[in-house]
């Protein structure tokens, strides 16, 4: 390099030089504890973590010595666990004219057994894993990213790992692929029905099973689904009412993001830019396969209303909160209460997380009730509103705006009554710490020593 | 037409307990007999006297109405068994769709496939040996033909004194499928997430007590209806365990413990704040 180039190009390139690399050691560093992800050095598995994330937990036992051909596995699992042994009789793999036995998925070697991970299906289902690894570009929320979603959520890794096992049951779609072709079976047929999906998709947060089954797609899926044939591909034609698969999977693509304008309706998107342009063209043209396009653009822009309107009320909720905090009147507030998930009591600066980009998921506990509240109204009713209008039940439409009002009114009169209680202490010169409340009691403690 | 039936009925009680004999010797009553339990319990103790007598200690035998061998098996003598070993005839009593016993049940792995493949299923069969690709109500809670169904269930979640009993009679059932590993692991973190639940119950419970010294009962209801809240919560996460069910652990359950818990703090620090 010529020495006299000047200052202002070499000092940030020793910089980059430096930090880069550094950046990129201290990701792998902090990767590379007992638990997974960027907080790996936080945790320690459960062992029934292995069975949802094998990559990472996953430690064969040596209960059983020697090597075992598919036959001889077969012969002894008849006896130990018969159930397996039936499923597998039953799925492709044992009917194909080059049969797929057990050691060819689990090694053959019983002290190295592995659990199968998606990368072990790749060696056949090539095309499948290939469009499902390639889901990640789409960000979250996805499958493919399903697992580094729950690793790396600060509650996850705050809490008693006991706790939140029913993460990894559903976030394991990512590492597994028996979440939808469930074991031994691996049915093709049974991932394209939509309960398949429903043991996750249901609940406050995403009642994807209601809505649909509320909507007309879904009356009809309910009045006629069991005579339909599962063995088609979804394709246009195929089937008379669209599934869960049919519009996230359309014809049998193995990713569910790539579509995803609104992402969930956990944060506010601009539905217009020319990325979500491309996406709504998508949707239309699948919408055709059965309806008018024009028709097909108005219900998509009639999401995009009940979105906005949605959002006006989520944020006045927010600014409401906000209000308080920059009033010091929530309570308690952060530095009177055990610490947001993994925010140290230590830190300089204590503050209450409020809205998504502050890490509004991870507050629904150690928080006051005014904020648990606007939690509840953000993901829960707000959650239901926009399944509603995704999947057609005006219902649960009506039904979410209907409690997001209640909440809003909800907190709009703890608001006030928090003012008062301020006021009047202020006046007093008095203030009570509610710390003894607030950081003492058996679960509150015990979670401050275990993660 | 009403009256006519009863006296049929009784008719045909009468005959049968006349007929005792009959109904002892080998040959099982004609299918076209409206038969009633007292009938059923007489010839069965004879017969087969284990699953009487474990049903008589079940929870089923001792509950009123007593829930007897025609509430599942009907009164005809025909398909008796395969029609009891159906969901249907326990989620009759148990509850509609959307009660947490049956929902977290329903939305499992587990209840997703019975839904799905059920038609497809030989009912003739018994409890056993993964004659079911997936398990039913019966096949856990009546594995081998067991009939007392308590076995398998816990009555107090607050003690973890049945935690033992309830733990090996289900791991029988699981190991039809399961892997003794994964059966152990997965037991004892349901264990453990159940005593986490438990901690914030007890948590709840021990300042409610600290404030009952201060404050009237009138000002505790709310805390104290949030507390029988929390009840249920912990049932999900019991239930959300045992029946496979992630929405249940955790939507239904922990997180929803957690806010119960706070709510519980945040009126108690109102009434200190009120009070001050």
């Amino acid at each position: 390099m010529n020495l006299k180039t000047p200052r202002y190009v070499w000092v940030p390139l020793i910089i980059a030089l430096v930090t880069i690399p550094a950046g990129f050691f201290y990701v792998n560093w902090s990767k590379s504890g007992d638990g997974a992800g960027l907080y790996s050095r936080d945790w320690s598995p459960e062992p029934v973590f292995a069975y949802w994330n094998p990559k990472d937990f996953y430690q064969s036992v040596d209960t059983v010595v020697g090597e075992f051909s598919g036959e001889q596995c077969l012969d002894c699992h008849r006896g130990v666990t018969p159930g397996i042994v039936n499923d597998w009789e039953k799925s492709r793999h044992s009917q194909a004219s080059k049969k797929v036995y057990c050691n060819d998925c689990h090694g053959s070697n019983h002290e190295q057994l592995h659990m199968p991970t998606p990368d072990v299906c790749s060696n056949c289902h090539a095309t499948q894993h290939k469009q499902f690894v390639d889901e990640k570009r789409f960000g979250f929320p996805s499958h493919a990213l399903a697992m580094e979603r729950a690793l790396d959520a600060k509650h996850f890794v705050d809490k008693p790992k006991a706790e939140v096992t029913a993460c990894l049951q559903c976030h394991s779609v990512a590492t597994k692929c028996d979440s939808c072709h469930t074991r031994h079976k691996f049915s093709a047929a049974e991932a394209r029905r939509p309960e398949a999906c429903i043991t996750c998709h249901s609940g406050p947060p995403h009642p994807d099973d209601e809505t649909y089954f509320n909507s007309k797609h879904g009356q009809i899926y309910l009045a006629e689904g069991k005579t339909w044939d599962w063995s088609k591909p979804l394709k246009k034609g195929n089937y008379p009412a669209p599934t869960c698969a049919y519009c996230h999977m359309d014809e049998g693509k193995h990713q569910v993001a790539n579509k995803s304008i609104w992402k969930f309706g956990i944060k506010q998107i601009n539905p217009l830019t020319s990325g979500n342009e491309v996406k709504r063209k998508q949707w239309i043209k699948l919408c055709t396969d059965c309806h008018d396009a024009d028709w097909s653009a108005v219900r998509l822009k009639e999401m995009d209303s009940e979105r906005k309107t949605a959002w006006n009320k989520l944020y006045e909720a927010e600014e409401i909160l906000k209000s308080l905090r920059s009033d010091n009147l929530l309570h308690p507030s952060a530095k009177h209460r055990p610490p947001y998930p993994m925010d140290s009591p230590d830190d300089l600066i204590q503050y209450e997380h409020i809205g998504f980009f502050e890490g509004q998921a991870s507050a629904f506990y150690n928080v006051s009730a005014i904020e648990r509240d606007y939690f509840e109204m953000w993901y829960f009713d707000n959650l239901s509103a926009y399944k509603g209008a995704a999947h057609g039940d005006r219902s649960f439409i009506k039904k979410g705006h209907d409690a997001m009002d209640k909440s809003l009114d909800k907190i709009k009169q703890k608001a006030e009554k928090l003012r008062v209680f301020g006021e009047k202490e202020k006046n007093n010169k008095q203030r009570k710490t509610p710390e003894e409340l607030w950081l003492n009691g058996e679960y509150t403690e015990y979670n401050r020593q275990h993660n | 037409m009403h009256g006519c039936t009863i006296k049929k009925l009784v008719c045909i009680l009468f005959l049968c307990i006349v007929t005792e004999g009959v109904f002892s010797a080998e040959e099982p009553p004609s299918s076209t007999i409206v038969l009633e339990n007292p009938a059923c319990i007489e010839c069965h103790e004879k017969q087969n006297r284990v699953i009487v007598n474990e049903w008589r200690v079940s929870a089923h035998a001792i509950t009123n109405p007593v829930v007897n061998c025609v509430s599942c098996h009907g009164r005809l003598h025909k398909n008796l068994a395969s029609n009891a070993r159906q969901n249907e005839s326990c989620i009759s009593c148990h509850g509609s769709e959307k009660d947490p016993v049956i929902h977290s049940y329903s939305s499992s792995k587990h209840g997703i496939l019975m839904r799905l493949e059920e038609n497809s299923y030989n009912w003739s069969k018994s409890f056993r040996l993964a004659n079911y690709r997936s398990p039913g109500c019966g096949y856990c809670h009546m594995h081998q033909n067991n009939h007392n169904v308590s076995t398998t269930v816990r009555h107090d979640l607050m003690s973890d004194l049945e935690t033992e009993s309830v733990q090996d009679k289900t791991r029988a059932v699981c190991q039809d499928c399961h892997s003794p590993r994964y059966i152990t692991h997965l037991f004892s973190n349901n264990e453990a997430m159940l005593e986490v639940g438990r901690k914030k119950v007890r948590e709840a419970d021990h300042f409610i007590e600290q404030a009952a010294k201060e404050f009237s009962d009138n000002e505790l209801t709310y805390v104290k209806k949030q507390l029988k809240i929390m009840q249920q919560h912990l049932k999900n996460v019991y239930l959300g365990g045992g029946h496979q069910s992630p929405d249940y652990q955790w939507w239904h359950g922990q997180p929803a413990l957690d806010g119960d818990l706070l709510r519980i703090k945040d009126r108690l620090g109102e009434l200190h704040r009120t009070k001050q």
